[in-house]
């Protein structure tokens, strides 16, 4: 097996009821490469997300991280792994400031049990200092200074996207899944996310797995472009070849009219 | 420049100071004067005597203190964890009979009955716990409401233990912890009557109750317990265990339910089905609701607000005519007895905190806060 590959999908097909959510889909991730999904409305690009997660247990196929598979481990387990991933609708804490969502974020990293954190004195405070630190990190770099301490419900939409990124980059994850991390976004914003993921990818060298509709932002920061539609793969290649798809036009032309 | 990370370290750790500001320190000091001396001075001094008289006794606030410590469980659970439970008077009664039984008739020694009664407690909750991963919402709701007629049930008919309806007597449960006896209790040779030991031994177990909670609820355990709250399925894609989590909440809930239980039988002497059934599930809930969902000191005021209130209603209508209220528990010569009035005005002020201030006091409260630090701006 190639161990460049971090991320190895074969033959994927998950059903609910009589809809085929994704059919013998298969595609590889790079280590530390940004590979991007694209495609229309119901193409099943969240579904392979939940079939990485755990979530959702396809009727067929493999899931190999890092040569391990993930088809059947609990959704914690890959977590621990170090698979880490923000939502398409948002899946934070709201009710939790910015720091309780980071510092859950590192739930795995950190020990604290019911009867040391009971006690605080000793092993709970030091870890919580210890990991204060860490996630200031993070919050320096995504520049979330100024949101520390209000309840992330309370943040604008484009602050709280920024602010799940945070949590799922605080997992100090291996991959990272981004459920379309830019919608509803306008330009700057989107900008700024663009640049955050890149400096991620770049930087931290954590390898992504990007499903975005911003077909500008995914030419612009991808390495590796999967077309799907209606569950199926119908193209995969750099930006460039996946634009000039045939059957990529054809799909979102489709999906226009 | 001095060392900067040691500077960071310093503000990182302020922060996690839970009396933070000067004033709540001084609020903190006025508190622990207020346990030692309130006892002493509790009908002497004007003020605490006035409030004494209109029924805010060192009795009243002794029950209220035992509502506190349960209510914090409870708070734990359904403030915090997102899992509603009406089943937190069965709990309760499982410390309340295992107190009265093993300090009873197996005449264990206080500092072992106690933390008995926290066992049980704890694995109670740690059997019925694990319910709460497949049901959701409503469906625990109804599932939780099954555990206080089983419990009533059993209350009912393990009459070995429980005595039956008629019930049980607590008063042979020792209150010993080495040379001080909470039943007499005597400091430099004077001795205290009961419900003055009492208040400091059970406001003593809500100051350590508030403390452990509070210090759970502010690290990662608690943390995770208000994610699966927040979010469940984000709480486990990050690796929040959601069956150790909403296990854990539970069995530390009853476990706490217990210890109020085990207090509310010492006070009271004599317990019996009744003090353990669907009202006082629903009395729980009231006062995590008034006081505010999801925080410590909220349980600890609304166990106060409503645990005294019946007392105060009491007074006022015995002492003043009230129309329309009998002057008696009995009813006779009212359309409502007293009893009923008071569950009149306890429903008024769960429906009206639901519809007008869902976070409780706390709420309240925090609004004060917050209008006062960005005085004079209002925005
Ligand atoms: N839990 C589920 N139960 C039944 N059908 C589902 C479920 N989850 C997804 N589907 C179906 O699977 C298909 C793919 O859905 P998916 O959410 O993966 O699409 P998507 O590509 O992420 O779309 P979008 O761009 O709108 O987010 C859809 O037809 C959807 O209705
Ligand atoms: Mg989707």
């Amino acid at each position: 097996m190639d161990s460049s590959r971090i991320l190895d999908i074969s033959d994927v097909t998950l059903r609910f009821g009589g809809v085929t959510a994704l059919e013998e889909v298969s595609f590889s991730v790079k280590s530390k490469e940004l590979f991007a999904i694209i495609g229309p409305n119901g193409a099943g690009k969240t579904s392979i997300f939940n079939c990485i997660n755990g979530v959702y247990k396809p009727q067929n196929g493999s899931i190999l991280f890092d040569g391990e598979e993930l088809i059947g481990e609990r959704p914690v387990t890959v977590a621990r792994k170090g698979v880490g991933r923000t939502f398409q609708n948002l899946g934070l804490f709201m009710n939790l400031n910015l720091i309780d969502n980071l510092l859950l974020g590192r739930h795995l990293q950190m020990k604290t049990g019911f009867f040391s954190g009971a006690l605080w004195w000793g092993r709970a405070k030091n870890e919580e200092i210890k990991n204060r630190q860490k996630i200031e990190t993070i919050i320096d770099l995504l520049e979330l200074q100024p949101y520390r301490y209000q309840p992330v419900g309370l943040l604008p939409y484009g602050i709280q996207k920024r602010v799940e990124l945070g949590r799922a980059l605080s997992m100090e994850p291996r991959i990272l899944l981004l459920d379309e991390p830019v919608a509803g976004m306008n330009l700057e914003e989107t900008e700024d996310m663009a640049r955050y993921i890149l400096e991620i990818n770049n930087e931290l060298g954590v390898s992504i797995l990007l499903v975005e509709h911003d077909m500008a932002m995914v030419m612009d920061i991808a390495d590796c472009v999967m077309a799907l539609d209606f569950g199926q793969k119908i193209a995969t290649g750099s930006p460039k070849e996946v634009q000039s798809d045939q059957r990529v036009i054809a799909a979102y032309l489709g999906e226009a009219s | 420049m001095a060392n900067p990370s040691k500077e960071l370290k310093v503000r990182y750790q302020q922060d996690l100071m839970i009396w933070r500001t000067p004033l709540l320190r001084a609020g903190l000091l006025t508190l622990l004067f207020l346990y030692i001396l309130s006892p002493v001075i509790w009908e002497s001094f004007v003020v605490t005597k006035f409030l004494d008289d209109i029924g805010l006794t060192m009795t009243t606030l002794n029950y209220a203190g035992v509502f506190a410590v349960g209510a914090i469980g409870l708070n734990l659970l359904t403030g915090y964890t997102g899992q509603v439970s009406l089943g937190h008077s069965v709990f309760v009664g499982a410390g309340a009979y295992f107190a009265a039984y093993a300090g009873s008739t197996w005449d264990l020694p206080f500092i072992v009955w106690l933390p008995g009664s926290l066992l049980v407690g704890f694995l109670i909750g740690f059997i019925v716990g694990p319910l709460a991963l497949r049901l959701r919402g409503n469906y625990l709701v109804v599932v939780t409401l099954g555990l206080v007629f089983l419990g009533d049930h059993i209350f009912r008919n393990w009459k070995s233990v429980t005595g039956g309806s008629t019930g049980v007597s607590v008063t042979g449960a020792s209150l010993k912890i080495g040379p001080i006896d909470f039943r007499n209790f005597e400091v430099f040779g004077h001795e205290f009557e009961k419900s003055q030991s009492f208040f400091w031994l059970i406001w003593g177990f809500v100051a350590l109750v508030a403390l452990l909670v509070k210090n759970i609820v502010r690290t990662r355990p608690g943390r995770a317990l208000q994610a699966v709250r927040d979010r469940d399925i984000a709480a486990e894609i990050i690796g929040v265990d959601l069956l150790h989590y909403k296990t854990m909440a539970f069995a530390i809930s009853s476990s706490i339910a217990a210890l109020a239980g085990a207090l509310f039988g010492v006070l009271q002497s004599f317990i019996s089905p009744i003090d353990f059934g669907l009202l006082v599930a629903i009395q729980y809930i009231a006062i995590i609701i008034l006081g505010g969902m999801g925080t410590i000191h909220g349980s600890i005021i609304g166990a106060l607000v409503l645990g005294s209130l019946p007392r105060l209603v009491e007074n006022i209508s015995r002492d003043y005519d009230l129309p329309g209220v009998s002057g008696d528990q009995g009813g006779i010569g009212g359309i409502l007895s007293i009893s009923s009035l008071n569950h009149i005005i306890y429903g008024i002020l769960i429906a009206a905190f639901l519809l007008l201030e869902p976070r409780g006091i706390a709420g309240i409260w925090m609004r004060i806060k917050t209008y006062f630090k960005t005085w004079p701006f209002s925005y």
